[in-house]
């Protein structure tokens, strides 16, 4: 089954006259359980690919399924359903609330979800052990170390067992060791059948994935090799 | 979210962010503390005064009266050849008074006749104000016996040659102590006294005098006997007749049907006046309502001032937030979470400022009838008006950057640097 599948995705920003055509007329189709790394320059659009597939922006033009689900036309408040169920975002900056404890930051998409409480705090917890950081559970976010935030970032985007997960540069902010480590969590989860689109511009880190596209001035070039 | 523990969730929420910025949140809950102190101050100034002047009026045998007076000319201690001429007020006009049809509204009727006599005791001899009363006149100006006896209903009819004393009277003439039964001398008359009037104190502030000093200073007999006995007059007439209507809605038709009782009385000659006691007042006190307004303005421009402190102060913070609000809504947020996010933040805080704002506000309360000497007075309703203010001004000013914070776009808030 597909996870994603677009058809002539389309998105031009700016009004007429100073317009500037990120996507031309994409397809990509992703199945269940598959690694995919998204590489690309910047300015190739990758970004704004990612945006269009994470639920964050609408295309202009073509169509987008998501876990069987037309995205392309829903209101704000649809896609933000769509993002909290379907859909886990990790980020380069981890972008974990600060003010809030590790816990609360892996139960957050749960509230939002209107999970009860009490199943809440046990999922959180229990995602915190799967990604390896079992006992920092009522620290803030401030007193763990680039890889360890991204580890809760990753708890977090499981958080709502979402169709896709979404990574966007994961390991660029780490050093080589710790990025290695996020990489084989990401490869872990990979392997426990969760679908994962990695969004990298180091070709080293996409060599991983089984499959490789290439964005380029709009353009997706799919490459399907195996990983190394 | 969805469940029904969303708001204290969202309560929840709101507390990690307020308490994570102490700072900001002091500043943001210090326009409202100010505004709610100052409501509250302000009521409670007005409202002890008030207050004051309440027991003021209840010392004074409460409000509700009609008072009738003559209108005669004096000049120079004599009065008119129209007013000699005339029977002028008499007790006739009391008794009547109190049998018109709207007179079951009345539940007391006093008179007065005064002059100026040499009250000599075997101690003092002074020139003093000598105050013929009859019927209710110490129970309508709120005199106690506190020696002795009052005067009884045959004193009054038979003008009988007795006196009770007022306390500064009392210790004048009678100095050593031993007052009841004693004889005094008013002009040519000799009257037994026959009891003394409680002490009555009343004081604005507690550093001020007695404004009550003068009434301690009676020396009451009854009316006839200064009428009959000291100036000659033979038709009785009276300086006052007082009629208590403690319903004020039956005041305007009992006026309007004695008024013309007199004047019939009074071979129509419009010789007297009608004194509506409680109206009076209500003008003199409408006064005080305008400072409450005043009062009330002023809080309301500080919470004013306040809310558009709150409101830059979330709009600055607001750049700090953009961020947080993309992850936010990256992993679910809609935009009507995020604003009812800020809006608990904001109703948060403003409840956090009222409830400093109410202890502030007791303290100035405290601080400022205490330093001009009038009982600490606060009423609830003027915690409702502060909160209410508070609350509606907290609200409206937050409706603008939690607008603008739920309608980002998720991207570019989180792109956001």
């Amino acid at each position: 089954m597909k996870i994603i599948e677009t058809r002539d995705l389309n998105k031009i920003y700016g009004s007429s006259g100073n317009q500037v055509h990120a996507l031309r007329g994409i397809d990509l189709d992703v199945e269940r359980g598959e690694l995919v790394a998204l590489i690309g320059p910047s300015g190739s659009g990758k970004s704004t690919l990612m945006s269009i597939l994470g639920c964050l922006d609408v295309p202009t033009g073509g169509t987008y399924s998501l876990d069987g689900v037309q995205v392309e036309k829903l209101s704000g408040a649809e896609l933000a359903a769509i993002r909290n169920e379907k859909i886990g975002f990790v980020f380069q900056q981890y972008n974990l609330l600060p003010r809030a404890t590790i816990v609360r930051n892996v139960e957050l998409p749960m509230l939002y979800a209107g999970v009860p409480r009490k199943e809440r705090r046990q999922r959180a917890l229990d995602l915190l052990e799967r990604v390896g950081i079992p006992d920092k559970a009522n620290t803030l976010p401030g007193a763990l170390s680039g890889g360890q935030r991204q580890r809760v970032a990753i708890a977090r985007a499981l958080a709502n067992r979402p169709a896709l997960l979404l990574a966007d540069e994961p390991t660029g902010a780490l050093d080589s060791k710790t990025g290695q480590e996020v990489l084989a969590l990401f490869r872990e989860l990979h392997a426990q059948g969760n679908t994962v689109l990695l969004v990298t511009h180091d070709p080293a880190i996409a060599a991983l994935a089984e499959r490789r596209v290439e964005m380029r001035d709009g353009l997706l070039y799919d490459r399907q090799e195996q990983a190394a | 979210m969805k469940t029904s523990g969303a708001f204290r969730e969202r309560l929840h929420e709101a507390w990690i962010e307020l308490r994570g910025n102490p700072g900001r949140s002091f500043l943001q809950a210090l326009g409202v503390m100010l505004g709610v102190a100052s409501v509250l101050g302000g009521f409670s100034i007005s409202d002890s005064q008030r207050q004051q002047a309440q027991n003021l009026f209840a010392r004074l045998g409460g409000t509700d009266k009609l008072n009738v007076l003559p209108t005669d000319t004096v000049y120079q201690g004599t009065r008119s050849a129209l007013s000699t001429a005339n029977r002028g007020l008499s007790l006739e006009d009391a008794l009547e008074g109190g049998k018109v049809p709207t007179a079951e509204a009345v539940n007391a009727v006093s008179v007065l006749r005064s002059a100026r006599a040499r009250v000599r005791s075997e101690l003092a001899d002074q020139e003093r104000e000598v105050s013929g009363i009859g019927a209710d006149y110490a129970a309508l100006n709120g005199y106690d016996i506190e020696q002795g006896r009052g005067f009884s209903a045959h004193d009054f009819a038979a003008g009988a040659p007795v006196a009770v004393l007022g306390s500064e009277a009392a210790s004048v003439f009678f100095p050593t102590g031993d007052i009841v039964g004693k004889t005094l001398r008013i002009g040519d008359v000799p009257v037994t006294v026959i009891g003394v009037f409680r002490e009555k104190v009343f004081r604005f502030r507690e550093a001020q005098g007695n404004i009550f000093a003068w009434r301690n200073r009676i020396v009451a007999v009854p009316s006839l006997l200064v009428a009959a006995r000291m100036e000659g007059d033979d038709y009785h007439r009276l300086d006052r007749v007082t009629f208590r209507v403690p319903d004020l809605a039956a005041m305007a038709d009992f006026s309007k049907e004695l008024s013309s009782l007199v004047t019939a009385n009074h071979r129509l000659q419009d010789d007297f006046r009608l004194d509506d006691v409680h109206k009076r007042l209500e003008r003199q006190m409408s006064q005080s309502d305008v400072y409450n307004i005043v009062f009330m303005l002023s809080g309301v421009l500080a919470l004013i001032g306040g809310g558009m402190v709150n409101v830059n102060i979330q709009l600055a913070s607001l750049k700090e937030r953009v961020r947080e609000v993309g992850v936010k809504m990256a992993i679910g947020a809609s935009g009507r979470e995020i604003f009812k996010a800020f809006m608990t933040e904001a109703m948060l805080l403003t409840l956090l400022g009222s409830a400093a704002g109410y202890i502030v506000g007791i303290v100035f309360s405290w601080a400022i009838t205490k330093s001009i000497g009038t009982p600490l007075s606060l009423s609830p309703l003027s915690f409702v008006w502060a909160t209410l203010l508070a609350f509606l001004f907290g609200f409206l000013f937050a409706l603008y950057p939690a607008a603008k914070a739920s309608r980002q776009s998720p991207m570019e808030a989180l792109r956001y640097e």
